[in-house]
């Protein structure tokens, strides 16, 4: 089967850049060897949150320029970097994903643990505070619902509680949901948001928290809310008039998040892209630095063609990366990976400290090639966390790399072509 | 250092990090909360029931083996052959008279045939569904397959099988139960189309029912027997004679495929990459352009294409997909990603009835919204479960080639 | 402190909240003692839960030590008996590699019998079918009545049997001094770490069975005990390989034993000496991650494709003869210092050395001498009275009895906490809801835990209840447990860090052997509760009252 571009990677990078290529007129094909990490999303994309040093980043597009040379944001450009962000807002509203924020400018969000996080943008209802110090609201009703085990109002009405704001807890029981709670481990916030997308429940929902509310003038719900249906969130929002509503993440699985990939997924699809899910690339035949064709363990014989080739398999989670006692190594195409040889030097001891084995990854030439023995493979890219360089978990860069990459592979591609 | 280097336990349990995305993606959790959940049934349970078998659960037997949780798992954990392995290891429970019966589609479906009219209409009676329903447990909504009054195996061998050496290249057709004694235009149509592509199409031989039916209804000796039988058969074809095997059916594909080996234990390695479904081995052809399409230029339908769950499973759903859009006068939509409830037999047991409908309604909604000319599906019970709850018909990817085909001109084109 | 200091008068108070702590503390409540217990940070956390958990049956010390071997193999057949739902009775094979010497397996017979252990010379093949993850090499295979023991429901079962007799347990309790009057030790000044208050309490006498740091203990006393740390270390793998105990027959060496227990199986150890100031931090190197792997492949070739979840280490604590302070005449066995005959003080006791198996042995000893010396004439029932949760004669009744559809949480905590099962609630949907979903911890599980089980933190309530013990090591049920911790302790800001503080723990096992799998459960974990939560080392554990445990 022959495409113009084939993606290996069908997390937010390779739909980026499937996206972007199909607009432009390619012929692309994704491969996904399962879902991806969208999946656990806090609900915002991170761009810059602090320096490799440390440093707390509040304009993350100025904040760029002072980043070290093999940085991703650096080998994409200073002025690709501004550009992108700048047009990240447009790029996800045509895929009917609103974000809410500012290109140049990091706000708050407040986690579930009832943190502030610094962030970038945020999907949709998420509130962005403006920094994390003022206080959300005055008076805030935390509203769970029975039996959700993974929204802890304790934590979140500690943390506004910190800031000054009067909070007080509470859950609202919907029978519709009863049935979930009758199996003990499927409460989980996907399985809430699909019984929730029934518009006539998400109306008892509503009608109970207006019983529950006294005078508050904020409430601050979980984000199970809009799976596949959006119009229930916005009913919230009006139904729910002059008081400010917040959502804020649950544990995994991410309601936003999936619904994010399903979106992207969708507009793919529909502008003519192909997506493989389940299905994993197995065999590569690469020849003078180029990528000849690929294999995959369901095409079996039949063997995967394209003129470009992009790498947007991720990191250790979805096995872009391999670890072994001994070594860490690229599956797909064997590439050159940046990390040291001793299995005591990726980690720190202490969990919450910078975790080195979360910057291992491919390099790349300033064309985005990655190398294999030494050499750049000239048609094929890399984008998304396969990328070496950067910690996206210490500095928060994770989307930023990952939207960024794959807008920077697509114009490459498509700039190659023309 | 050689250790760790291949980490790998019985179907994957092991390689689970609990990220909780096959529970996003089951069908059943959302509708049945008797059933515990792709991750509690399959890997977190495997670790218990390793620990002791007391922890096995008959509730395992709500899973519709529809392998979502297994194209969804990031890990490369196969849930649903983790939860089927279970069930085979540890369920006491004998499978009902119905279940045998819903079972053994080869036997019920011989005898059938032969009384097909009276069986066809006995079974639309008010009071033989009342019958069934309170008896023999199957649900009264649920609308029978017809019966053929001939089988596919007797048309091929009065109409077909004299021609079948004439032709420059040759397959060994899988046709399954379903063709043989529900649907023989199915195979009617593959036969036309194949040799307008060229080839002769040919009986294995006494074919048995691939099993899938057997497995999910806990009767796994003769699940085996019938495996051990069909690769046998396999081999003949593949090895001796050099035929590659063909099926129509999306179901018996990946049955005789992956679940031989996953679930059964029986080795079919020398054939696997031999055994093709129809859609897949026709696309191959055209990919090396070994065959040519000539369509008629007088063809027109709107087509609204649903994936079968086993079909996305095999990953196979793409060469379906793109001979329909290789039709001129085709205008395609992509039905969403959703199981239709049906699952086999699953559907058709009284106690699943409700549950299988509510799993298949987001895929009726949409169907209905698109208001296609016809539905096409690989797979001949979701077919029954479309037809069944929907007003539209359902096509098989291969009867619309055999419409949308200029048959002459193809063979002349491949002669 | 200014305050007045409390004058609480106790029979015993015993230091050190291990097995031998705990069973000291219920054999002396039994007897009818007014006892109070102190540990300074939660029951279990030294050697007591940093061990195999293996049942022995005396048959490894069977050819160098027949007196271990005889005390194993009776407190083997009681622990059978008293503490039916903390044991599984598994047996075990000690089989003969190609490159091991044959000759030794007669030896080991013969000093096996000697010792009252039933042992059988077994068919290789038929050992390999009874236990196929065996190695298949095998030239010989013995079976022997080993089995697995749970130390952290066997030590909980001793608190709780002591509290039912009327002892007071008092855990995140340390030592800071002992009071003296004249020659005679009389009370203890102990610092509460939740509170941080210092307290004085009495007694008549006081055990020091603080295992390893006895030697610190008796120091603070004035008195010596020459100890020598030998660290040892293990590896989880994420389920059971085996059910059936797997030893080298052969002198005891590292990596010759893999045990099967609940959920998952663990090979081990290594030993080493080390310094007795580094026994509070004992982290696993590479290179004894390396050599328990190999080793352990021998026993069982499916460990080098098994997933490693943990790895852990514990010190034994080895007691030089009072007549060799050089550390060359080692003991293995039971040492009971009465230190008024040894030391001149009077009313202090040392237990120390011995074994997780001989735990009630010791117990029973250093119960008798005090009864002595008090004149107390009680016999000892330890041996024949089942600990609460053993004491209901079919453990299946109790899961019966609890009518629902997901009966596996039940079953499950069932097992974990045998007959003391029946209290927990599981009468509606949200207590049986899962806490902790790779070991089946419901709801209802974790409140009679935190409720009845003196928890105090989320480590704590892993080791009543097996809450992030399974193979994604809290990163789906920590979340979910600090909820209700945050809840029952009304205090959501110590439960963020305990959270902290707990996954922290999880991480320090996991390092080690973090690839494959278990660096993507890390990487994982990560983004769940650094990315999404926010969680971060800056808020951890630098201003919790509580100390952090350095224990796996």
């Amino acid at each position: 089967m022959k495409f113009d571009t084939i993606i290996i990677g069908g997390g937010l990078s390779g739909l980026v850049c499937g996206i972007s290529l199909q607009k432009k007129g390619k012929r692309t094909l994704i491969i996904s060897s399962g879902q991806s990490a969208l999946h656990f999303s806090s609900g915002s994309f991170d761009f810059l949150d602090r320096m490799p040093d440390g440093t707390p980043v509040e304009n993350p597009i100025e904040a760029v320029s002072k980043l070290p040379a093999g940085h991703p944001y650096s080998v994409i450009g200073r002025e690709n970097v501004a550009a992108y962000a700048g047009n990240t807002k447009r790029f996800f509203e045509e895929c009917g994903v609103t974000l809410s924020g500012d290109p140049d400018r990091n706000r708050f969000r407040i986690t579930p643990a009832g943190v502030f996080k610094r962030t970038w943008m945020s999907i949709g209802d998420f509130a962005l505070a403006d920094s994390d110090r003022e206080k959300i609201g005055e008076r805030i009703l935390i509203v769970n619902i029975l039996g959700f085990l993974d929204f802890n109002t304790a934590f979140i009405a500690e943390g506004l509680e910190n800031l000054g704001s009067q909070c007080r807890c509470t859950a609202v029981k919907i029978d519709e949901l009863e049935h979930l709670r009758k199996n003990p481990s499927e409460m989980r916030a996907t399985n809430i948001a699909r019984v929730l997308d029934r518009q006539e429940v998400t109306d008892k929902f509503i009608a109970e928290v207006k019983a529950a509310l006294k005078d508050e003038d904020t409430i601050v719900l979980p984000a199970v809310f809009g799976l596949k249906n959006k119009s229930v969130t916005d009913s919230i929002k009006s139904s729910l008039g002059d008081r400010k509503v917040v959502f804020i993440a649950t544990m995994p699985p991410s309601v936003p998040g999936i619904r994010t990939q399903l979106q992207l997924r969708s507009v793919y699809e529909h502008s003519g892209g192909e997506y493989l899910i389940g299905d994993t690339v197995d065999k590569a035949v690469v020849s003078k630095n180029s990528v000849m064709s690929i294999g995959t363990v369901n095409f079996g014989d039949m063997s995967l063609e394209a003129d470009s080739y992009v790498l947007a398999s991720g990191s250790f989670f979805s096995k872009g990366l391999v670890a072994l006692p001994d070594r860490i190594f690229e599956p797909v195409f064997g590439l050159d990976v940046d990390c040291p040889a001793e299995r005591k030097d990726w980690y720190s001891t202490q969990l919450f400290d910078r975790q080195e084995y979360v910057s291992f990854g491919v390099r790349t030439d300033a064309g985005l090639h990655p190398f294999k023995s030494g050499e750049p493979v000239m048609n094929l890219y890399a984008a998304g966390s396969v990328l070496s360089g950067c910690n996206s978990l210490y500095e928060g860069c994770g989307a930023g790399v990952s939207i960024f990459s794959a807008m920077r592979v697509a114009d490459l591609i498509s700039n190659k072509e023309e | 250092m050689k250790m760790q280097e291949n980490n790998i336990s019985a179907n994957g349990f092991e390689q689970c990090i609990k990220c909780t995305v096959c529970t996003v993606y089951c069908p059943v959790v959302p509708v049945n909360p008797l059933y515990p959940g792709p991750k509690q049934a399959g890997p977190d349970g495997e670790r218990l029931r390793l620990k002791k078998g007391v922890f096995f659960d008959e509730s395992l037997k709500y899973c519709l083996n529809c392998k979502r949780c297994e194209v969804a798992c990031p890990s490369g954990v196969r849930i649903g052959d983790i939860i089927q392995s279970a069930r085979i290891k540890y369920s006491r429970h004998s499978p009902s008279l119905r279940d045998m019966i819903l079972a053994s589609t080869d036997l019920v479906g011989s005898t059938a045939t032969i009384a097909a009219p009276i069986v066809n209409s006995v079974v639309r009676l008010k009071p033989v569904k009342a019958v069934m329903d309170g008896v023999m447990k199957i649900d009264k909504h649920r609308t029978f397959p017809e019966y053929a009054s001939r089988t596919f195996e007797s048309w091929y061998r009065k109409h077909a099988r004299a021609s079948q050496d004439g032709y420059r290249n040759h397959l060994s057709y899988f046709h399954g139960c379903y063709v043989n004694y529900n649907f023989p235009k199915l195979g009617i149509d593959f036969v036309k189309v194949m040799n307008a592509l060229g080839y002769g199409v040919h009986l294995l031989g006494g074919e048995k029912c691939c099993g899938v039916a057997l497995i999910s209804n806990g009767m796994i000796n003769s699940a085996k027997k019938n495996a051990a039988h069909n690769v046998g058969l396999f081999k003949e074809s593949v090895e001796n004679r050099k035929y590659p095997v063909v099926a129509t059916s999306s179901t018996c594909t990946f049955t005789v495929r992956d679940e031989y080996p996953h679930l059964l234990g029986v080795d079919n390695s020398s054939v696997r990459d031999n055994i093709f479904l129809a859609t897949r081995f026709i696309y191959g052809l055209i990919d090396e352009g070994k065959v040519k399409l000539v369509f008629r230029k007088d063809y027109g339908r709107k087509i609204a294409y649903h994936t079968p769950c086993h079909l996305e499973k095999l990953g196979w759903g793409i060469f379906s997909t793109s001979l329909m859009k290789m039709i001129p006068g085709v205008t395609f939509s992509m039905l969403d990603s959703n199981c239709c409830g049906i699952a086999g037999t699953y559907g058709f047991k009284k106690e699943n009835y409700q549950v299988s409908q509510a799993i298949g309604k987001p895929l009726f909604d949409q169907i209905c919204s698109i208001a296609p000319d016809v539905v096409v599906t690989d797979c001949e019970t979701c077919k029954w479960q479309i037809e069944m709850s929907t007003p539209f018909k359902v096509m098989h990817p291969v009867s619309i080639l055999a419409e949308a085909l200029d048959l002459e001109a193809t063979a002349a084109a491949n002669r | 402190m200014n305050e007045p200091e409390k004058k609480t008068e106790y029979d015993v108070i015993i230091i050190g909240g291990g097995a031998t702590g705990a069973g000291t503390a219920r054999d002396c409540a039994l007897r009818g003692l007014k006892v109070l217990l102190i540990e300074r940070h939660d029951i279990a956390t030294g050697a007591t839960g940093r061990n195999h958990g293996l049942l022995h049956s005396g048959a490894r010390y069977a050819v160098t030590d027949q007196e271990s071997a005889q005390e194993c193999i009776k407190e083997n057949m009681i622990l059978k008996k008293i503490a039916r739902h903390c044991v599984e009775e598994t047996d075990g094979f000690f089989l003969t590699l190609p490159e091991d010497d044959l000759g030794y397996q007669a030896k080991f017979v013969e000093s096996c019998r000697a010792a009252g252990i039933d042992a059988k010379i077994v068919d290789p093949e038929e050992a390999l079918r009874l236990e196929p993850s065996a190695n298949p090499d095998i030239i010989g295979a013995v079976r022997v009545p080993d089995g697995s023991v749970d130390p952290f429901r066997l030590t909980s079962a001793n608190i709780i049997d002591a509290k039912l007799h009327g002892a007071r347990i008092l855990v995140y309790h340390e030592l800071v001094d002992f009071i003296f009057e004249a020659d005679r030790m009389t009370g203890v000044k102990v610092l509460d770490h939740v509170s941080g208050e210092i307290s004085s309490y009495y007694a008549r006498f006081i055990v020091n069975a603080g295992g390893i740091w006895g030697a610190g203990i008796a120091k603070k006393a004035g008195a010596t005990v020459n100890m020598f740390p030998a660290k040892g270390s293990l590896l989880i793998f994420g389920h059971r390989v085996n059910n059936i105990v797997l030893n080298r027959c052969r002198k005891p060496a590292n990596a010759d034993i893999l045990v099967p227990g609940d959920t998952i199986c663990v090979i081990g150890t290594t030993s080493t000496r080390v310094p007795y100031d580094e026994i509070d931090d004992m982290r696993v190197t590479p290179d004894e991650v390396d050599l328990l792997l190999s080793e352990g492949m021998k026993l069982s070739p499916q460990l080098a494709v098994t997933r490693i979840i943990r790895a852990y280490a514990g010190v034994r604590p080895l007691v030089a003869m009072d007549d060799d302070p050089s550390g060359r005449n080692i003991s293995r066995g039971i040492v009971l210092l009465d230190h008024e005959e040894r030391d001149g003080i009077k009313g202090f006791i040392t237990i120390t050395g011995g074994k997780l198996m001989t735990y009630r042995l010791m117990a029973e000893w250093t119960t008798d001498l005090i009864c002595r010396k008090l004149g107390i004439d009680k016999p000892c029932v330890t041996a024949t009275l089942p600990l609460p949760g053993s004491r209901s004669d079919r453990m299946e009744d109790i899961s019966g009895k609890i009518s629902s559809v997901h009966l596996n949480p039940v079953k499950a905590s069932v097992g974990r906490h045998g007959d003391l099962a029946g209290q927990i609630a599981h009468k509606d949907d949200y207590d049986l809801s899962l806490v902790c979903e790779c070991e089946d911890v419901s709801v209802g599980e974790v409140s009679y835990a935190i409720d009845n089980l003196d928890v105090n933190n989320l480590v704590d309530l892993r080791r009543r209840t097996r809450v992030g013990m399974g193979t994604c090591q809290g990163e789906l049920c920590a979340c979910r447990a600090a909820g209700m911790l945050a809840h029952a302790k009304e205090c959501a800001r110590d439960a963020r860090k305990d959270l902290v503080n707990f996954m922290n723990e999880r991480w320090k096992g996991m390092y080690p052997v973090s690839w494959g799998e278990t660096l993507r459960e890390n990487e994982y974990t990560l983004w769940v509760y650094a990315g999404v939560c926010g969680l971060t080392a800056e808020k951890s554990e630098k201003d919790s009252k509580v100390p952090e445990t350095k224990e796996d």
